[in-house]
């Protein structure tokens, strides 16, 4: 059994600043319990924190493993009772909050048996201190374990002498809110405010803002509406700081924000909000900057943060919404950065209308989504932030790069030219297979969804291959036969002989699974090779060569550009998946392709 | 099981095989009676002693046992003509990433040891 350096967690609760600065290195420990908690900043999804409770056998504390460290819990190089020395720690005070974050470390040994029967270390020198301690923690315990469980009511150890019998000034760090403890007291600055937006359906009207807070520990979404709007829009101010309790905490509708909180605030109309003067102790705006050249590597919708310099700033243009006939006004940003990739960034609205910044300033962007349209392009949405030549270190870092060498740089841009899913183009690095479009329920939303696959023709239906069809150039409609002639009730023209369009359907299936398609015109030449007119020709005329035609189309593989959307047909909705572009295989590339696939990192 | 495995090879894999089966992808440069010169995806050129062995396309697989690191002598061979020119830099791609360390499981390779010694 190893040693442990018993008395460190003592020290290390009860200690002030000066001397946790000397406290750091050295100390062997036992890692009781390992913890994934949710990513306190709202960058991208990838980064995950862990809290560890630490223990030198007589005590124990809670800690906070900083993100260098987090491969060690990936690879299983630290579990639950592995013995570790601290190289580095670092101790951040909130109020009388302490959070202790272990920068470095490395391990002694694994598969130990808990050393020691260690407690929670005794009181320091302010009794409600431990008291917000383990409030604070066993509340962002039961969180953890109450999102998963649901409704179990967590026996809150008695909501202590807790910080609202001191006039709320205790300040809980934002990641300890939870909906089971109402006596908190959050310091937080507003990192940004929305336009007061109103909205009326059905049930009603009425008129919302949100605010995004920001502390040490994490950030939280604030909602107030109606009356709410009135008392504290304009008490709020974006950048500066405020102590804020009384808010209801809920569970967050993640539909609405992209913060990676579980919970959100409700302002109400008894919530209190101060301004507060001393600052000091929040930061102003936590980045998790991603370099430009591995925004391929982030999901279409995810959101990220980035920083650059931006080399063109695109005209103001609008754009006319389709779902509510408005028209937004728009604006494209051109961004490069050190990874000599540039991207295309669009901001909207007042944004679009306003933005000033100089051509060639350093602008960092906080929790801009990514779309894949046309490769890869950023966007802004309401939560994003932009600020513009920040005062941080990357800033400066890019600001000298560029001046020095950046200028003369040519960048490589995510506008591939391949064009993104939208366009229903075949986007070979998109593909999906069948089973994953059919798991991923693409096209049960009421929007149309775009994926590109490759698949083999198991079956054509042979019934109902073609339609006939108003030989007018552009106009498709079914032409009726009245004896006569065909008529096309658009045109109002009749015509002695229609011209025969396809129509079908056809199984394809790939390694995954299989799927129905719906061709249309196109479709169908592409399949058979002859025009719809000839097919229909050959169905009447000889029957074995119009099934021997069948045959010899199934099993042949194609790539398909599919539109999956809702359809209700007689009371019945299904998903179907239209074809909106077809193309036969070119070995030679798809090959191509592939061995390009072979060679890159992800083959390694 | 030493015998009965073709590995698919160029030029420059053809030294330190020798008597090895071979398939060796080629264009056929010049054609005759009892052998042909063919260049590999390599873009080296081999001999083929072709006693009746016919040669039908411009693109062949030659199958056969390795004489020399620039000398095969033919057992079969196969065309592989298609629409347009065959893409030796694709061919030679493949050819290369099949010999490489990470995909072992996948091609059945030579044995190292000498035949005489027991298989392992």
């Amino acid at each position: 059994m190893s040693q442990l350096s018993s008395g460190i967690c003592r020290r290390l609760n009860e200690a002030p600043q000066e001397e946790i600065d000397q406290l750091a290195s050295g100390h062997t420990v036992q890692l009781l319990s390992i913890k994934k908690v949710a990513p306190t900043s709202s960058s991208t999804t990838a980064t995950d924190r862990f809290r560890i409770i630490i223990s030198d056998g007589v005590h124990f504390v809670q800690a906070m493993l900083a993100t260098q460290l987090n491969d060690l819990v990936a690879n299983g190089d630290i579990n639950k009772n592995t013995v570790v020395v601290i190289d580095k720690l670092a101790c951040n005070f909130v109020q009388d909050k302490r959070l202790i974050i272990i920068l470095d470390l490395h391990v002694v040994s694994r598969d130990e048996e808990k050393i020691g029967a260690p407690t929670a270390p005794p009181s320091t020198q302010d009794a409600p201190a431990p008291a917000v301690v383990e409030a604070a923690s066993s509340s962002v315990a039961s969180p953890a374990i109450s999102s998963s469980t649901g409704q179990t009511k967590q026996p809150q150890p008695q909501p202590r002498t807790g910080p609202s019998g001191r006039g709320g000034r205790s300040v809980y760090p934002i990641e300890g809110l939870s909906p089971y403890q109402n006596n908190w007291t959050i310091k937080a600055r507003v990192t940004q405010k929305s336009e007061i937006r109103t909205w009326s359906n059905q049930r009603g009207e009425g008129k919302l803002f949100n605010v995004t807070l920001m502390d040490e520990s994490g950030e939280i979404r604030g909602t107030g509406f109606n009356a709410v709007v009135d008392e504290l829009y304009e008490k709020f101010e974006e950048g500066k700081v405020y102590y804020i309790s009384k808010a209801r905490v809920n569970l967050a509708k993640k539909k609405f924000s992209n913060l990676q909180n579980d919970y959100e605030l409700s302002l109400e109309k008894n919530t209190e909000v101060e301004e507060c003067l001393e600052t000091t102790s929040v930061p102003m705006m936590k980045y998790n900057f991603v370099e430009l050249s591995s925004l391929e590597k982030l999901e279409k919708d995810n959101t990220c943060d980035v920083i650059g310099v931006v080399k063109e700033v695109g005209p103001l243009g609008e754009i006319t919404s389709k779902a509510t006939n408005r028209t937004i006004p728009k604006r494209d940003l051109t961004i490069v950065d050190m990874s000599q990739y540039s991207v295309r960034l669009t901001l909207w609205g007042k944004q679009a209308e306003q933005f000033a910044a100089d051509d060639l300033s350093v602008v960092a962007f906080k929790g801009v989504k990514v779309g894949d349209f046309g490769g890869r392009t950023l966007s802004m949405v309401s939560s994003s932030i932009m600020s513009i030549s920040p005062d941080i270190e990357e800033a400066h870092l890019l600001r000298g790069w560029y001046d020095g060498i950046g200028t003369e740089k040519n960048f490589q841009s995510h506008t591939s030219g391949s064009s993104g899913a939208s366009f229903g183009g075949f986007n070979r690095n998109e593909m999906r297979h069948l089973s994953d479009v059919k798991e991923s329920q693409l096209g049960m939303s009421d929007k149309a969804e775009f994926f590109s696959t490759r698949a083999t023709i198991m079956h054509i239906k042979s019934e109902s291959i073609s339609y006939p069809a108003c030989p007018t150039q552009g106009c498709n409609k079914k032409v009726v036969d009245l004896g006569s002639g065909w008529k096309c009730e658009k045109c109002d023209k009749t015509f002695e002989r229609p011209e025969h369009r396809y129509i079908m359907s056809m199984a394809v299936a790939d390694w995954s699974g299989q799927a129905w398609l719906q061709g249309f015109n196109e479709a169908g030449l592409a399949v058979f090779g002859k025009t719809a007119d000839e097919v229909h020709e050959i169905k009447e005329r000889n029957e074995a060569e119009y099934n021997a035609l069948m045959a010899q189309a199934s099993g042949v593989t194609f790539n398909f550009s599919c539109r999956a959307k809702q359809d209700t047909y007689n009371d019945q909705t299904r998903v179907r998946y239209g074809i909106s572009r077809i193309t036969s295989l070119d070995y030679r590339e798809e090959a191509k392709h592939l061995v390009d696939l072979l060679k890159s990192p992800w083959a390694q | 099981m030493n015998d009965h495995i073709s590995m698919r090879v160029n030029s420059a894999r053809l030294s330190g095989i020798k008597g090895r089966t071979v398939r060796l992808p080629c264009k056929v440069l010049r054609l005759s009676d009892d052998t042909a010169i063919v260049e590999a995806s390599d873009g080296g050129q081999v001999e083929i002693q072709r006693k009746n062995v016919d040669i039908t396309a411009t693109y062949v697989e030659v199958i056969g046992s390795v004489v020399d690191a620039s000398t095969i002598k033919a057992m079969a061979t196969l065309p592989l003509d298609s629409e347009g020119e065959l893409d030796m830099q694709l061919v030679n791609d493949v050819i290369e990433l099949t010999f490489e360390s990470r995909f072992d499981k996948l091609f059945p390779r030579y044995k190292e040891t000498e035949p005489s010694m027991p298989a392992r």
